[in-house]
């Protein structure tokens, strides 16, 4: 961020603390909690860029309640501890919504801890969005009344990378599924081996192995290699994506790769032509947005220096739901009352560049379209300063790329 | 057969990988008493500077002169930053390489920013050298292999075979000695970290291309070296070697190995009430296979604290 950008920053908040005071009645405070320094911190900082630009957004049509919505970031470091204990202070200082995204691990731990809160201080609840963190159980067994999620899950992404990829003919019928160990990971090797029949493949193997240890991915190629599959179907993302795509090229193997996270940035050039025909099923693709994608993109660039890619795109969508969200909710007293947020979430009906995005009410996770790409050297948008992107090959509606409520998801309601 | 020959050949360049890396971890050890925590990232400036390099000279003098330039940094380090604390002792030493460490780290992504780099294996050595059972062998793989053996080959004669390598080994099993006889140990520690700081600086440039250069790569590969000389035995090169081996190929074939502890049990015929049970039991080795490593350290460890390899001091 630029000196004057903060120094402007923080004489807008400096007026919204005057303004406080000055018994302008309500405001609210937003927390980011992420890796924000440490191995991971690539992911956060990027969450933390979205979540700025999106508030920045909301703020500019006014914030909330007449106020800019103030955001507070804390350095969970990438892990379950810090992130626990960051959230105590967030909530602490008076944040009122907690964001979160980068892996399913730390995502578990604050959607327990707000949950744990919220039954230990009725009347002072937290909200939890869930921005990134896509394990199932999140809306499933570990769901709760005041956690959303914005971004897709393992069964969305794997369904749509299998209803596009069987459309182009490009899937083959015999397919290895994988996966990281973690729940993540199973999730989306679950979801290979449920999708078989309607994409009409069988699951050849599947392997788990684990999160980003493995430096030499070669005996993995190998298993492949053993089991003669036409496309390998990978939840991996970072390190694990990049040395396993690199070891499939290096062996000469003639496989497809359907992904989850190709896009993040720095990918495609360390891959280079070894991402070329890879698939990747991601909730933003600038192309395939047409003229409203377009114009989204060349605005975020314009304040962040570089497209919105990866997690970003769902994280600013998530801010602008909450903005709408917010516009149904009135101050209460010296407070925002969050159970009318919650609810007033539900109802949220938000058109994206991408198509209409809306709140599922049962678990509380965002339907919203997903894109299938592939990587081009066609493609209009090109990537990582290379000669390739992501080419758009289908676009499933908000109702088309929808999974179903899981069973183990039991969301109570406060009376 | 197949899956055999695949997994030795694997295990055996990944193995030569670590001992690259390795190397000059447990010859600075061997000398200060001390596990280097910064050495892992000399491998990644390694890495970079190959990177940065390259774009001027190409690859090959690209690698050569990363080399040399970490050299010189694993020297600096030495003589300005480690000898001023040697008098303070061990955990000193240790705090600083470990400080070193984060440094380093941060300065990379200041320079280079957060994502992956775009370095790769160049075009001409991006090939197959030959087939193993319909499955190309990359010709850079034999080419790490390679580097790593004539690295050993190297050391060990010098260190056996020569004056140098008496002065050095003296040096470092009896340096107030070597220091009466007339010899500036200083200057040898200087020459010996620089120098094991070179081989981890040649394996990053080397590997880099072929993995990926990223700031996370020495933290990644940083644990499993330790590993590495820990195994083997710390001050012990030839340790080294046989603990590197050891773990490339235990990382190899335990990818292949769909065993569980439900097998085991299904032996005496309680398959059926192990796979009730389930939950650790159902553990299946090959998920496991990052983690065999440390294992083995532990065993290690308790039976033979020493290392394979190591003196009893």
């Amino acid at each position: 961020m630029y000196p004057s950008k903060k120094l402007f920053a923080c004489l807008l908040v400096l007026c919204g603390v005057f303004f406080a005071t000055a018994s302008f009645g309500a405001s609210l405070k937003v927390a980011i909690v992420e890796s924000l320094s440490g191995p991971q911190a690539s992911t956060g900082l990027l969450y933390r860029t979205a979540t700025q630009y999106g508030l920045d957004l909301v703020n500019e049509k006014g914030g909330w309640n007449g106020q800019p919505i103030e955001l507070l970031e804390y350095d969970n470091q990438g892990g379950v501890t810090g992130a626990s204990e960051k959230v105590k202070a967030a909530i602490a200082d008076g944040a009122q919504i907690i964001v979160q995204g980068a892996s399913s691990a730390v995502g578990g731990q604050v959607t327990e801890d707000v949950r744990k809160h919220n039954l230990r201080n009725p009347g002072k609840e937290v909200i939890y969005m869930n921005v990134g963190a896509e394990a199932m159980e999140l809306t499933g067994a570990k769901a709760h009344f005041h956690q959303f999620r914005f971004s897709p899950n393992a069964e969305i992404r794997v369904k749509a990378l299998i209803a596009a990829m069987k459309e182009a003919d490009v899937l083959g019928s015999r397919v290895y599924a994988m996966n990281q160990n973690y729940s993540w990971g199973m999730d989306v090797e679950k979801a290979v081996v449920e999708n078989a029949d309607d994409g009409g493949y069988k699951v050849v193997e599947k392997t788990l192995h684990d999160t980003n240890k493995i430096q030499d991915f070669s005996p993995y190629v190998a298993k492949i290699k053993a089991a003669d599959v036409d496309t390998v179907i990978t939840g991996n993302w970072s390190n694990d994506l990049l040395l396993l795509m690199k070891a499939a090229q290096s062996a000469g193997l003639d496989v497809r790769f359907g992904t989850a996270f190709l896009d993040q940035p720095g990918n495609i050039a360390n891959a280079g032509e070894t991402a070329l025909g890879h698939y990747v099923a991601h909730p933003f693709n600038m192309e395939a947005a047409g003229k409203a994608g377009e114009e989204f993109g060349k605005e975020y660039k314009a304040k962040t220096g570089h497209y919105p890619t990866y997690v970003e795109p769902q994280t600013v969508f998530a801010m602008n739901m909450l903005g709408e969200a917010l516009k149904n909710v009135k101050a209460e007293g010296d407070s925002l009352k969050v159970n009318d947020l919650v609810v007033a979430m539900e109802k949220v009906k938000y058109k994206s560049p991408m198509g209409e995005m809306s709140m599922r009410s049962e678990d509380h996770q965002v339907l919203l379209p997903v894109a299938v790409s592939v990587v081009s050297k066609d493609a209009k948008f090109k990537v990582d300063g290379t000669d390739m992107g992501f080419k758009p090959v289908k676009v499933l509606s908000a109702e088309e790329a929808a999974a179903p409520v899981q069973e183990a998801t039991n969301i109570k309601r406060p009376k | 057969m197949e899956y055999f020959t695949i997994s030795l050949f694997n295990g055996v360049v990944y193995g030569l990988l670590l001992f690259m890396v390795s190397a000059g971890l447990t010859l600075i050890f061997g000398m200060m008493g001390v596990l280097n925590f910064a050495h892992a990232s000399f491998y990644m400036v390694g890495a970079y500077l190959a990177y940065s390099l390259q774009k001027i000279f190409g690859f090959w003098p690209a690698i050569v002169l990363a080399a040399l330039l970490v050299g010189i940094l694993g020297m600096v380090v030495e003589a300005f930053f480690l000898r001023r604390v040697h008098r303070y002792g061990h955990a000193h030493e240790l705090l600083l390489t470990f400080g070193l460490a984060f440094i380093i780290a941060e300065l990379v992504k200041l320079f280079y920013g957060n994502y992956p780099l775009n370095y790769r294996v160049p075009d001409a050595l991006n090939f197959a050298a030959f087939q193993v059972f319909g499955t190309d062998y990359p010709v850079y793989r034999l080419l790490m292999g390679g580097i790593s053996i004539g690295m050993f080959i190297l050391i060990y004669l010098l260190l056996t075979r020569t004056r140098v390598g008496i002065v050095v080994r003296s040096a470092i099993y009896r340096p107030r000695m070597a220091e009466a006889l007339g010899h500036n140990v200083p200057l040898v520690f200087m020459g010996v970290f620089g120098v094991g700081a070179a081989l981890a600086g040649l394996a990053g440039a080397v590997a880099g291309a072929f993995y990926t250069t990223n700031p996370n790569m020495a933290l990644e590969l940083g644990v499993i070296v330790f590993v590495v000389v820990v195994v083997g035995g710390l001050g012990s090169l030839e340790g080294a070697m046989l603990a590197s081996l050891l773990i490339g190929l235990i990382s190899s074939f335990a990818v292949g190995i769909d065993l569980s502890l439900i097998d085991f049990f299904g032996l005496f015929g309680a398959r059926e009430w192990a796979e009730s049970v389930g939950g650790v039991l159902a553990l299946k080795i090959s998920s496991l296979s990052a983690t065999i490593p440390f294992a083995l350290m532990l065993l290690i460890l308790l039976v033979r604290p020493s290392g394979l390899m190591g003196e009893k001091s």
